[in-house]
């Protein structure tokens, strides 16, 4: 092998090694550790803060399973609220793309509700996040496993 | 947008192994057809998958049916590139993989034959893009769940159906730029010395085939 073609001889083994090498990173993603829970979703509702306001989270059916019409419930407590909040689902460390949960008033006074779906992830990992936010006040995360 | 972002952000990192070995599998002829047709045909199951979620205004029906297919699917990726890998190598002939197959596949290994560099039709990677489609993908199901709600918010079922349709193609679209660019960097045409490459790559498909059945069965 020449010193002429050694170059590009190497530059094809490092373009195949590079993109292998994401793929690598990918594999190791599958099996590193997910971020940890903090929301106990499966047993009852999860309370956060947000400045003086209290944020409780609940969703229904128990357990919470992807792929399945869920129910989301957004409490608020603390003070008046101007804006209806969301949710926005997502998975710590990888993008999934836009999954937002529209929220609107229940029955309830300072109560909203939504449907939406957790989907299932094909690299197995179960941790999910859910970010309640309240428009012009701040957002709230929760992060909590589903089943599969 | 969300094709775009969710393509350079994820799909690389998935489907750019699949890319990758499609690539390596031509072996320096032109890849551009190819690689068009086979992201055509993704495209074209994402626009059908599109019509029917947002036909049925429902992201969870149409999960519960599909389920057990997308698993077939991922473990027949996987064997597929396992077997491109196996073939590309030359440790054993081509002759001697398929006629260990069962008789039940006759047909799938008339397929994979059209695949393998000896024959390797580039009219192939139209219907393989259309079934890898259907590989099992959490940005494809995000995706399929705001074509659901397009469905929901549409008069009718034909209404439906339209808007999920062109709801996924667009999302399609969105993934080929990335996709494309890994065809392109594996396009190894301008290389000499390839054979080298190849026969590192074979093996390394034989990994990535191996990890798509893993997880597959997983699924």
């Amino acid at each position: 092998m020449t010193g002429k073609k050694k170059p590009l001889t190497c530059a094809g083994i490092s373009i195949l090694f590079f993109t292998f090498f994401l793929f690598a990173a990918l594999i190791e993603n599958t099996f590193a550790a997910e971020a940890a829970p903090d929301c106990g979703i499966h047993e009852s509702s999860c309370t956060k803060t947000i400045g003086n306001y209290s944020v409780e989270l609940d969703i229904h059916p128990k357990p919470v399973a992807a792929m399945q019409d869920l129910t989301f419930r957004v409490s608020v407590t603390g003070g008046a609220i101007s804006q209806t909040p969301y949710i926005d689902l997502g998975m710590p460390g990888m993008h999934m793309g836009p999954n937002r949960v529209d929220l609107k008033p229940s029955s309830t006074t300072m109560t909203f509700e939504g449907q939406g779906v957790i989907v299932r992830c094909p690299s197995g990992k179960r941790i999910w996040r859910a970010t309640v936010t309240l428009p012009s006040i701040g957002n709230v995360d929760f992060t909590f496993d589903v089943v599969y | 947008m969300t094709g775009i972002t969710v393509g350079f952000g994820h799909c690389i990192g998935m489907c750019g192994p699949i890319v990758i070995s499609l690539s390596l599998q031509l072996k320096g002829r032109p890849s551009f057809w190819p690689h068009l047709l086979y992201n055509t045909g993704r495209t074209c199951t994402y626009g059908i998958l599109g019509a029917l979620v947002g036909g049925m205004a429902s992201f969870t029906r149409f999960a519960e049916h599909v389920g057990g297919l997308q698993k077939g699917v991922m473990v027949a990726t996987g064997i597929m590139i396992m077997v491109m890998g196996l073939a590309m190598t030359g440790w054993i002939s081509t002759s001697v993989i398929f006629r260990a197959a069962p008789p039940v596949g006759t047909f799938i290994t008339r397929v994979y034959k059209q695949l393998l560099p000896k024959k390797n039709q580039p009219y192939m990677y139209l219907p393989l893009g259309l079934v890898l489609g259907l590989l099992p993908c959490g940005p494809v199901y995000t995706a399929l769940l705001a074509a659901a709600r397009t469905g929901m918010e549409a008069g009718n079922t034909l209404s439906g159906m339209l808007a999920g349709t062109g709801l996924m193609i667009c999302f399609g679209l969105g993934t080929i730029p990335a996709l494309f660019l890994v065809s392109r960097l594996t396009d190894l045409r301008w290389l000499r010395y390839r054979e080298r490459v190849y026969q590192i790559g074979a093996a390394l498909m034989m990994v990535v085939g191996a990890y798509f059945i893993w997880k597959g069965l997983r699924f």
